[in-house]
């Protein structure tokens, strides 16, 4: 069933605060669902608030207003107990498989500490699931007693997944998994986690701003643009019938590698910068950058709206 | 006919570490003439930051050292040049944009002071003209109210701004070649369509000649006029940037071109991936560096170097494949 929902967050805010009696607003009012199954890509520019949705989605962060609902319940992430549940049943990759690695303990114990830490199996058994572990991600049994800093980054990043995917989970949000990475390396991982996904039916949350890679790695897309979705379609929908102006714009930005095709583009650039999630201007995010604002847009926000079945977007002017 | 304004002929560089001596470029060829883009592409660790950065030798030697090869920059021959020559020559014949602006910057100093800086000492203009110059410049990038910004601090700029601002110090005394070392990397795609449709514009109105190094092949597409693919210190394949695209000949820049989803790639289907990691430059393989990882290697890929193949006029390619007695694939039994 690929229409069963796993995920959804309801009205989903995270504010951080900043001092001074400031808020920066990372997240704001995200309603989005994500199904059993599928990759739900999500991309956006750099402080668009799209690794603070990615980790309040999996618990690290707690919402500040609204809801997450994981498998038709609430999670209640103030409760101790829900929180560790949830832990199990839902894990992230980082993007940095050089920070995201303890370096004083061996890739064993790194790729065991959460079965430990939930109880799962006894010593013996967790160290043959290590071993099946590191097989399934294309190591070496043998590496297990090695340290991080042994590894070179695509390994490492395999050794991430490893340790993701050690509890069993259903969710898994990929924050970035192979920006870091070497492009011959990053299809490796791709390929990696696409098999994984077949094998054990696993949901991504696929956070990129290659977008590229997005479109072939994921079911459908959210864009996302100064801490608001503002478009989410399938994939192939997003690409062909791109509605918002400013999924238009980064989606013309990205540059083709192939010479015919990138002199036949006619590329759309949008000027100036995001604004500051500090003091976002008022109405719609985009129209301070927006080439078709108009008085509408700079007073009210538009809502996340279906323009056509399963196609949602939030603009006024669609 | 264009000028020529950099030949580097056989060059190597290798670092002295407690570990070894590790051959970081192994006999590198390379031009580019004037009003001309190339780009060198490659994974970490190739080598072409390391021959970018021995252009202006900005690398400290020691460790590094230019074991062997010639690089001679509009007639200045760069290996036997002193100091006192190089700082000549850095900002007058070359100069360099960096991929982190803000390290590359002096926080503590205004923008336009900084350019400023680099005006008054190779053009030998008054303080007012230097200034002028300055703003001029930072115009030229297109950064708006150029004369608030030259008094404001590297931190009060955006990450675009900061790059904008780079490349106006670094054209500001008109240099023939301008080094780009992964000048779009740190910037988020729609900065980065600003950042490479400045690029191109200058280039087309000052004439300059650009190395662009970068691992992204997309953004090569757009601008370059000839690509140099790099892997494990050597130039496997050179043409020019439809030759590489669409006639590439090496193993690797097929590898490295067909590992991309392209837009048209037909959802999970597998990407082709390179199997194994490059080669260790402390002791780098004695045959051809790809061919532990290459799907067409043969015996003697393992024990000797590959000559380079001219294909035709300038697009040249170092495989044991490309020898005339080299067997067809199916005497191969590839697959």
């Amino acid at each position: 069933m690929k229409n069963e929902v796993l995920v959804q967050a309801q009205d989903l805010c995270k504010y951080f605060k900043i001092g001074g009696g400031r808020m920066l607003h990372a997240v704001e009012d995200v309603n989005l669902e994500i199904h059993r199954g599928e990759t739900l890509g999500l991309v956006g520019e750099s402080g668009c608030g799209k690794s603070t949705l990615g980790r309040t989605l999996m618990g690290i962060y707690k919402p500040t207003k609204g809801k997450l609902i994981y498998d038709g319940k609430e999670v209640d992430l103030t409760r101790k107990k829900e929180r560790f549940a949830f832990a199990k049943k839902a894990q992230i990759i980082f993007q940095d498989p050089y920070a995201s690695l303890d370096p004083r303990m061996t890739v064993g114990s790194i790729i065991a500490e959460g079965m430990e830490i939930h109880g799962m199996y006894d010593e013996k058994r967790r160290r043959e699931r290590v071993a099946e572990l590191l097989d399934i991600v294309g190591l070496n049994r043998e590496h297990a007693n090695r340290f991080p800093h042994e590894f070179s980054g695509g390994q490492r990043q395999r050794i991430g997944i490893a340790r993701a995917l050690a509890i069993e989970p259903e969710f898994i949000v990929c924050d970035e998994p192979i920006s870091a990475l070497d492009v011959s390396i990053q299809a490796q991982v791709m390929n990696l986690l696409h098999e994984l996904q077949e094998k054990m039916g696993l949901t991504y949350l696929f956070i990129a701003h290659d977008l590229n890679i997005v479109k072939y790695i994921s079911d459908r897309i959210a864009v996302m643009y100064l801490g608001s979705v503002v478009e989410l379609a399938t994939s192939d929908e997003l690409y062909a019938n791109t509605l918002h102006p400013y999924s238009k714009a980064l989606l013309s930005a990205v540059p083709i590698p192939d010479p015919h095709k990138e002199a036949q583009k006619h590329r759309q650039i949008i000027d100036g910068d995001v604004p500051s999630p500090i003091n976002k201007p008022k109405g719609c995010a985009f129209s301070s950058r927006c080439p078709l604002a108009c008085d509408k847009c700079r007073e009210a926000a538009p809502q996340l709206r279906e323009a056509a079945p399963g196609h949602f977007v939030a603009c006024h002017l669609v | 006919m264009a000028e020529r304004v950099l030949t580097i002929e056989g060059l190597r560089v290798s670092f002295d570490t407690y570990a070894g001596e590790v051959q970081a470029v192994r006999g590198v060829t390379l031009h580019v003439d004037e009003g001309e883009v190339l780009a060198i592409v490659g994974e970490s660790g190739c080598g072409k930051s390391v021959t970018a950065q021995t252009i202006m030798k900005l690398n400290p030697m020691p460790p590094a050292r230019i074991v062997d090869g010639s690089i001679n920059l509009a007639g200045h021959d760069i290996v036997h040049a002193s100091d006192k020559e190089m700082q000549k020559i850095r900002g007058n014949e070359v100069a360099m944009i960096f991929q982190d602006p803000m390290t590359c910057m002096n926080p503590t100093t205004q923008v336009g002071k900084q350019i400023v800086e680099s005006i008054k000492l190779h053009r030998h203009l008054s303080s007012a003209e230097a200034k002028a110059e300055a703003i001029r410049c930072l115009e030229q990038v297109r950064i708006p109210n150029p004369e608030e910004r030259a008094k404001q601090y590297p931190h009060e700029f955006s990450g675009g701004m900061r790059q904008r601002a780079m490349i106006a110090m670094a054209l500001s005394c008109n240099p023939k070649l301008l080094i780009a070392d992964e000048p779009t990397t740190a910037l988020d795609v729609t900065i980065q369509a600003q950042i490479m449709e400045l690029l191109a514009e200058l280039k087309d109105k000052i004439n300059t000649a650009i190395i662009l190094i970068t691992h992204d092949l997309g953004v090569v597409a757009g601008i370059a006029d000839r690509v140099a693919v790099m892997y494990a210190g050597k130039v496997v394949e050179t043409g020019t940037t439809d030759e590489i695209f669409y006639e590439h000949k090496h193993p690797y820049t097929e590898a490295l071109l067909r590992s991309l989803p392209s837009t048209d790639q037909g959802k999970h289907e597998p990407l082709m991936s390179i199997p194994g990691t490059p080669p260790d430059l402390l002791a780098p393989p004695k045959g051809c560096g790809f061919a532990a990882r290459c799907r067409h290697c043969m015996q003697i890929c393992k024990e000797e170097q590959p000559p380079e193949f001219e294909l035709n006029a300038g697009h040249k390619a170092s495989c044991w494949l490309l020898h005339p007695d080299c067997p067809s694939a199916e005497e191969r039994g590839a697959k």
